[in-house]
């Protein structure tokens, strides 16, 4: 029975795409976004101790938050939110060309999420150096109390948050964005059709996650009220 | 001849072949447009005075717009459950470790209270000087005056009145 398995299957073609340790294309589909997920999950967890830090902080010390954070500001951070907004809605768009084996529209759409992405980081560089010249610096470096701004309580613990916060936001957008360079690459080796595109699918997860957190960070940190 | 291929105790027709569901574009606009509405309305809120209930407005429709980004754009709602299962569970541990971390630290309170935790800042609060930024509160005076002189601390300015 095994024979015949075995000798039947040398006529059988595989697709190059499926390893030899799965039965089907769907099955190292879903396999390959299920490790995604779970490294998604990882993410998740690891922002979710900043925000519990965030809500506790605004648990005790609420004018506090409230009176530090009218120093962020809020066009800025709701330009970013619509800039990130769109970045995931081109991102989702790429991954659909890649499945329907478009590769310049996914070239096109990759382009325009990683344009979408540095408009974030520059607005977020302004966003940083506007609060560096006010002495507003994370933790035990604040000094804006030395440029004439008296906020009431401990306003350093909640700069420090926000700082940590946004920055390590920032991080995951500049590694989205490596990673996207390199997709872009592999797609202008056209190496991405209907067959082949879990890369760019996972690509889009990872940046959906960023675009999530985001979503998250915004009305917490900014719109305090 | 084709070794068959079972999945789940049926033959799998075409094993090779994706069978992931493609979206309409149609379908990404329409997330779009309400993902952007529903930020003007995240913007909005905050210019209402909705007191405490603020938060949890914002909180739900951030939980809204995650949703759409999740189901249709991260293609939840077309994928294997498993995955959905494992998502969901992420969030049962994060509700898990926020729960149990707030329960704890809002019962400190009383805690603190019996067993004079912080009695030196509790009094130094109630003689009208609380913890302040720029205020160097260490209690040994050498230490003290050694990180005001390096933070170039003026201690008149800080014991100016606030302005309100």
């Amino acid at each position: 029975m095994s024979h015949q398995a075995h000798a039947s299957a040398s006529s059988h073609e595989h697709s190059p795409y499926v390893a030899h340790h799965f039965d089907t294309m769907g099955q190292q589909a879903s396999a390959a976004k299920l490790g995604m997920w779970l490294f998604l999950a990882t993410e998740i967890l690891m922002f979710s101790g900043l925000f519990l830090a965030y809500f506790i902080c605004r648990m005790f010390y609420p004018e506090m938050v409230l009176e530090a954070h009218e120093y962020l500001n809020k066009t800025m951070g709701g330009i970013n939110t619509v800039v990130l907004i769109t970045s995931s809605y081109t991102m989702a768009l790429a991954v659909r060309s890649a499945q329907v084996s478009n590769t310049p529209a996914l070239k096109k759409y990759l382009l325009a999420t990683l344009a979408c992405a540095a408009t974030f980081m520059v607005v977020k560089y302004f966003e940083y150096t506007a609060k560096f010249e006010h002495g507003m610096y994370p933790g035990m470096y604040y000094e804006a109390h030395l440029h004439g701004y008296d906020i009431q309580g401990l306003p350093h613990i909640f700069f420090g948050i926000y700082f940590i916060m946004t920055g390590l936001h920032g991080v995951h957008v500049l590694v989205g964005m490596g990673v996207m360079i390199w997709i872009y690459v592999r797609a202008s080796r056209n190496e991405f059709s209907s067959k082949n595109y879990t890369a760019v699918e996972n690509t889009g997860l990872y940046w959906h996650l960023v675009d999530l957190v985001w979503i998250f960070l915004f009305p917490l940190l900014y719109l305090v009220k | 001849m084709m070794s068959a291929v079972y999945l789940k105790g049926k033959t799998v027709i075409n094993p090779d072949e994706n069978p992931e569901h493609v979206s309409p574009v149609k379908s990404y606009n329409a997330v779009f447009a309400g993902l952007l509405v529903l930020t003007g309305l995240t913007y909005a809120v905050s210019y209402m005075s909705l007191g405490a209930a603020s938060l949890l407005v914002a909180m739900i429709v951030a939980v809204i717009k995650a949703s759409l980004v999740c189901a249709y754009f991260m293609h939840l709602k077309y994928d294997n459950r498993y995955h959905v299962f494992v998502f969901v569970g992420t969030i049962l541990f994060v509700a898990i470790f926020f729960g149990f971390t707030i329960y704890d630290i809002t019962s400190r309170g009383k805690i603190n209270d019996e067993q004079e935790t912080f009695a030196r800042l509790r009094d130094q609060a109630a003689a009208g000087e609380p913890l302040k930024v720029g205020v160097h509160n260490h209690p040994n005076p050498q230490v003290l005056q050694e990180s005001m002189e390096k933070h170039h601390a003026k201690p008149e300015q800080e014991s100016m009145p606030k302005s309100p």
